[in-house]
């Protein structure tokens, strides 16, 4: 692979280290935090301390990414850490899912797709400008077909 | 170790963000009625037009506030970014066990479902639009990270397959997030497929996609709040977990035989053209 192909590979990002993850994580609950604040009724102790539970569970799946050599995404790890925490049959359950109940689910993607929007860099608007409108067409009918298309065959088996 | 520290102390970043989520926070929700039903407008939706907004890239007076280096360094922050999400839908998915495998066998086959990108897109793309190779990365999946790996793994980025499914990439990065809204908005109000079904098919293997999705749905039907969140996240990990899998021994050889079959035998022209 050579550097120009490297470059425009999103995948080939650098890597950050367990301690990076851990001090960019903190700022992120904060303004997590922040956001809970402003859309819900939810009290700042009550956030503060639904935001270290959910702190917690990303640095156990960030850990457990690092530790295990099976080739599966941080994300993955991290919802197996949260699901395997709020188990019926796991000691303390309750008083997680009672934690986690003060965060609301939509605020959290608030921070993410800011970050997002602001990442976008010049050689993607290029990209999506000299793709043209055939590959316009193709990603919605492509977002579409994923979208009906598993929706379709649960429907089925439900 | 210089360049993660302004990563992380980048407060020029840190404070647009926290700036652009409180804003989008106070708007909330706002739903537009449409003649089928209503579109639901996402503060995930505002914060990611708000960012481009300041991006200098988009806008080029917004580069009196964010320099260029403030775009590279957010660029790695958007993983990290999602992950409390992640655990939060994981701490949904954990009290509902039950529910979720009494709908086991339904959530682990519609992740064939995934294939309906190959089912709806790859006709368009061979027969109306007459594409090329590129049809093949374009059409054989919903173009994440994971499904660039195995096509610059297999083909490399600069083929007529890489520039196709960095095509698809490209685009719903930028818009996948309103596509997916709109779709969740619209099916939820139309009633051809059941609320549990909708929400299984959120799980598309993008955090934000998901995001973007559920909340529409949830918007839309919040009686069933905690199950559609429950059952989208189950089906979220099940794709994070055999996504690659399902590219590389499923989906990525249908394309390739149906290509083979249909494709165009001449020199095709580029998407470009």
């Amino acid at each position: 692979m050579n550097s120009s192909q490297t470059q425009m590979d999103p995948t080939a990002e650098r890597k950050l280290s367990l301690a990076e993850h851990a001090m960019v994580l903190v700022i992120i609950c904060v303004i997590g935090l922040v956001g809970n604040t402003v859309a819900t009724e939810n009290t700042v102790p009550q956030g503060l301390i639904g935001m270290a539970v959910l702190y917690a569970i990303s640095m156990i799946g960030l850990l457990l990414t690092e530790m295990i050599p099976i080739k599966l995404p941080s994300v993955a790890w991290i919802s197996l850490v949260g699901i395997i925490a709020t188990l019926p049959w796991t000691p303390g359950s309750e008083w997680v899912i009672a934690q986690a109940k003060n965060v609301n689910f939509l605020t959290l993607a608030t921070p993410c797709l800011a970050y997002a929007g602001i990442a976008i860099a010049r050689r993607e608007i290029e990209l999506a400008k000299s793709s043209g409108w055939k590959i316009f067409i193709v990603a919605v009918l492509v977002m579409t077909g994923t979208f009906v298309g598993s929706a379709f065959v649960a429907q089925i088996f439900l | 170790m210089h360049r993660t520290m302004e990563v992380v102390l980048d407060w020029r970043l840190h404070i647009s963000v926290l700036i652009i989520t409180i804003i989008c926070e106070m708007i909330g929700v706002i739903a537009i009625p449409i003649g089928i039903g209503s579109i639901l407008l996402l503060p995930l939706l505002y914060a990611f037009i708000l960012g481009l907004v300041i991006n200098p890239n988009v806008i080029k007076g917004a580069g009196v506030w964010i320099k260029d280096a403030d775009v590279r360094a957010a660029s790695p922050l958007i993983v990290i970014a999602i992950m409390p999400f992640i655990a939060k839908f994981g701490t949904i998915i954990g009290p509902s066990m039950q529910q979720i495998i009494d709908a086991g066998p339904a959530l682990i086959l519609q992740e064939l479902g995934n294939l309906g990108t190959i089912v709806l897109a790859f006709p368009i793309a061979i027969i109306v639009l007459r594409m090329g190779r590129e049809s093949i990365g374009a059409c054989f999946s919903v173009a994440r990270e994971p499904n660039i790996a195995i096509i610059a793994d297999k083909y490399g980025l600069k083929s007529d397959e890489g520039t196709g499914v960095m095509g698809v990439y490209v685009i719903g990065t930028l818009f996948g997030t309103f596509i997916f809204a709109i779709l969740a908005s619209i099916f939820a109000t139309t009633g051809i497929f059941s609320v549990e079904a909708l929400a299984m098919a959120c799980g598309i293997g993008s955090g934000s996609m998901m995001a973007a999705c559920t909340g529409a749905l949830a918007s839309a039907v919040p009686t069933m709040e905690e199950q559609i969140l429950a059952l989208a996240g189950a089906s979220n990990v099940l794709t994070y977990a055999t996504g690659i899998y399902m590219g590389v021994f499923v989906a990525l050889p249908i394309t390739e035989k149906l290509y083979d079959w249909f494709g165009r035998k001449d020199q095709p022209l580029k998407a470009g053209e």
